[in-house]
């Protein structure tokens, strides 16, 4: 359903879009009026909504309203709005969307307002802006925050365990043995009859704690769930990034890391992939059911906010490489080619981009904003509420991120990897099986 | 006061005759049992409503609440502010509750007068008139009832759309108002069996087929109606889909689309369960008075089977 509405709204959207280049705005009469800002957390709203408050103190004749939607159905209503003339002016876009959207000329490029009102792109934090200028060249958003891989654990098992903090700081792994992060893992992962993972006699048919959370198979990105390792032995998802046109899901390296994934889960050190279904890897953490959770910077709010858990967050481990991994995922404001205030909504992601507002957004200590200098604050104010951040910040500061994946094709690639990948990770497919599905994904970019 | 004595008189024989043994106990057990099974999602979805949200998991095993509060309903009623809303670790996102009641109650009323109304007048064409090809067209009127909903969707959208029509109620109402083969299905089977003689009466006197339809026909229909009535407004309340699809807008966006804030907000964050349970109980609220006023009389038409 959602993919036939697509294709409809790409078809559709040409045309509408054609229409919408041809008027040509003239600048200060269009500069008014309300415009219609659209993001799916709701635990940003708050700031975002004083950065509103403040945008329309700084440009009175500009009112924002703001509408936010959960994640499930945010792309289809965007979708269903692109063709039904309804979308809203300016968007929160997604690493993962924006290429299609892009491709069906339904974003606004940027190009020239900020050449003419002297964006400094080069303020952002490394990367972050150079991923929105798509495969035409133009620019199409201007980054918002950035998020990276860490590791959340449960202080009190890591202590009944013997496991010290610093210890989990220096986790290693490699595909053979998974190193001192198997290690680790096996020893925090406990049965019903309290026996450890590493200890003979231990039932991995009934077990109580499981040292490894499962979110899910991964897709085709797995961002959060087998990018962090994987990558730490010199794979890449794609040949080149952004813009890649063959995907390496065939690689020895990595389909050697995804054995080893799927192994944690018959070792009994991992939930099985069916338990996670409807599951939120999250609040299973909270239940105690999982002593290590690898998850993004943006669930540092959930994950310190349960009560009765008390949270540490280490880095992801070193690899074969010797080096961490984690992806750089980053969001950014953009704006619908099918907007009827151009001017006031160019305006609005300006200020959306600048110090003012995600100053504000650093504050409120939820997500690192785009800018460098806002993201130090923001890790000033997440120490304020008594969470340490540097596993996410490391990564940045040390240059060990590589991108999301851009390509075109992702809603088709996701279509075919999500499948494959659930089933290595449920153990019904050997890892071997990916080079095939990587034939599939492959003939798509020819 | 005669009536309570005769009545306790002839009930107590009657328990002497029963004893209570084992298969007595086997069948107490199995309606206790029933009623567990139907009231306890009930409880478990008040429990998650009056919990705060942190505290939900770690308190998975508790009958009771985890940590009791009101929040939950507050927030559904748009009186909590955001940042309390986040510090008891719900959604930030407030619903305009009582626009998306007022655009729910639109919806429904609208499609289900329109659709008991239209099916009733098809009805009764395919059911007293004669004409030719009745059969089939009645037959492939019931054969659309095979095709899934989810086929006619796109479809509809774009027929909306081309009407220019999308984030109307109009456009929403538009695929339910007229008629559904099961309603015409039901209420057809009903009006085979109303008797000929009071209607060939209407005709001797000199009724037309307009007059014995409202004056006669819907008079005497009245429980099938009502029971289809209720079944379609249920129906109508709970539907999400198309209303997600067409009214998108605040102003036609009707609870149970509304409901869809409390999902999850962030991909891979869990849901705010506590606001969704509360909102959901509130959003079942109307359906469940509806359901005890009118409750009866479903199952007395169930039982009804037409003047003899």
């Amino acid at each position: 359903m959602k993919k036939s509405l697509g294709a409809v709204a790409a078809a559709a959207v040409m045309a509408l879009s054609l229409s919408a280049c041809g008027g040509g705005s003239s600048s200060a009469e269009s500069a008014k009026g309300e415009i219609n800002y659209w993001l799916w957390d709701a635990n940003q709203l708050p700031a975002y909504q004083q950065c509103a408050d403040d945008f329309t103190k700084a440009y009175p004749d500009i009112a924002v309203k703001i509408t936010q939607r959960g994640w499930d159905d945010y792309w289809s209503t965007l979708t269903n709005g692109f063709v039904g003339g309804t979308a809203p002016d300016v968007f929160t876009n997604h690493l993962g969307r924006y290429g299609e959207l892009a491709e069906n000329k339904q974003l606004l490029a940027l190009d020239e307002a900020v050449e003419k009102d002297n964006v400094d792109v080069s303020a952002y934090n490394e990367g972050l802006a150079d991923l929105w200028v798509g495969q035409d060249g133009k620019r199409y958003g201007l980054p918002k925050d950035w998020d990276t891989i860490g590791l959340f654990y449960n202080k009190a098992m890591l202590t009944s365990a013997g496991i010290s903090e610093d210890q989990m700081k220096d986790l290693t792994w490699n595909p053979q043995d998974g190193g001192t992060y198997e290690d680790v893992i096996a020893h925090l992962t406990v049965d019903k009859n309290g026996k450890r993972g590493d200890e003979a006699g231990f039932d991995k048919n009934n077990v109580d704690v499981y040292g490894l959370g499962l979110n899910g198979g991964g897709d085709s990105s797995g961002q959060t769930e087998w990018s962090y390792f994987a990558s730490t032995t010199g794979w890449s998802h794609t040949d080149k990034n952004p813009w890649g046109t063959q995907y390496n899901y065939d690689d020895p390296k990595f389909q050697a890391s995804m054995e080893w994934f799927a192994g944690l889960v018959s070792k009994g050190y991992m939930p099985k992939l069916e338990t996670t279904v409807g599951a939120s890897m999250a609040d299973t953490f909270a239940a105690g059911k999982s002593a290590i959770n690898a998850h993004g910077s943006w669930m540092v709010g959930q994950y310190t906010g349960y009560k009765g858990i008390e949270v540490g967050i280490a880095p992801t481990p070193v690899g074969p490489e010797g080096k961490r991994a984690s992806m750089f995922n980053g969001l950014a404001d953009s704006i619908w080619a099918g907007t009827k205030k151009k001017d006031a909504s160019i305006k609005w992601v300006e200020y959306l981009a600048s110090a003012e507002c995600q100053d504000v957004v650093a504050s409120k200590a939820v997500v690192f904003p785009a800018l460098k200098a806002s993201s130090d604050k923001a890790a000033e104010a997440f120490k304020a509420k008594g969470v340490d951040v540097t596993a996410f910040t490391e990564h940045v500061k040390n240059k060990t991120t590589f991108l999301y994946p851009i390509t075109d094709n992702t809603a088709k690639v996701k279509g075919i990897m999500e499948p494959a990948m659930d089933a290595v990770v449920s153990g019904k497919a050997p890892a071997s099986s990916l080079t095939q599905m990587n034939e599939q994904v492959n003939a798509l970019f020819k | 006061m005669s009536t309570t004595i005769s009545r306790t008189a002839a009930v107590a024989p009657a328990r002497r005759r029963r004893p209570f043994n084992a298969r007595r106990a086997g069948a107490w057990a199995l309606l206790l049992l029933a009623i567990a099974v139907s009231v306890l999602p009930f409880l478990w979805v008040l429990r998650t409503a009056l919990s705060t949200n942190s505290s939900l998991a770690s308190q998975s095993a508790s009958l009771l609440p985890a940590d009791f509060t009101w929040g939950a309903f507050l927030r559904v009623f748009g009186l909590q502010s955001p940042a309390d809303a986040i510090a008891e670790g719900g959604s930030g996102a407030a619903i305009d509750f009582w626009l998306y009641l007022r655009n729910s109650v639109i919806f429904s009323s609208i499609t289900t007068a329109g659709a008991v109304f239209f099916s009733a007048m098809a009805a009764y064409a395919f059911a007293r008139l004669r004409w030719r090809g009745r059969n089939t067209v009645f037959s492939l009127f019931l054969g659309t009832m095979l095709v899934p909903p989810i086929f006619t969707a796109l479809p509809n959208f774009l027929l909306i759309k081309n009407l220019d029509l999308l984030n109307t109620m109009l456009g929403m109402v538009l695929p339910y108002v007229f008629m559904t083969p099961f309603a015409i299905f039901f209420l057809r089977q009903f009006f085979l069996n109303m008797s000929r003689e009071v209607e060939e009466a209407a005709m001797l006197d000199g009724a037309k087929h307009l007059r014995i339809f409202f004056q006669i026909v819907l008079p005497n229909a009245a429980a099938p109606l009502a029971t289809l009535a209720l079944l379609t407004f249920i129906g109508q309340w709970n539907e999400y889909f198309w209303p997600l699809l067409v009214g998108s807008q605040d102003d036609v966006r009707v609870l149970q689309v509304g409901l869809g804030v409390f999902k999850s907000q962030s991909p891979q964050g869990s849901p705010d369960w506590s606001g969704l349970m509360a909102a959901t109980l509130v959003s079942a609220l109307p359906v469940l008075i509806l359901f005890a006023a009118f409750g009866k009389k479903i199952v007395n038409s169930i039982g009804f089977s037409g003047i003899k």
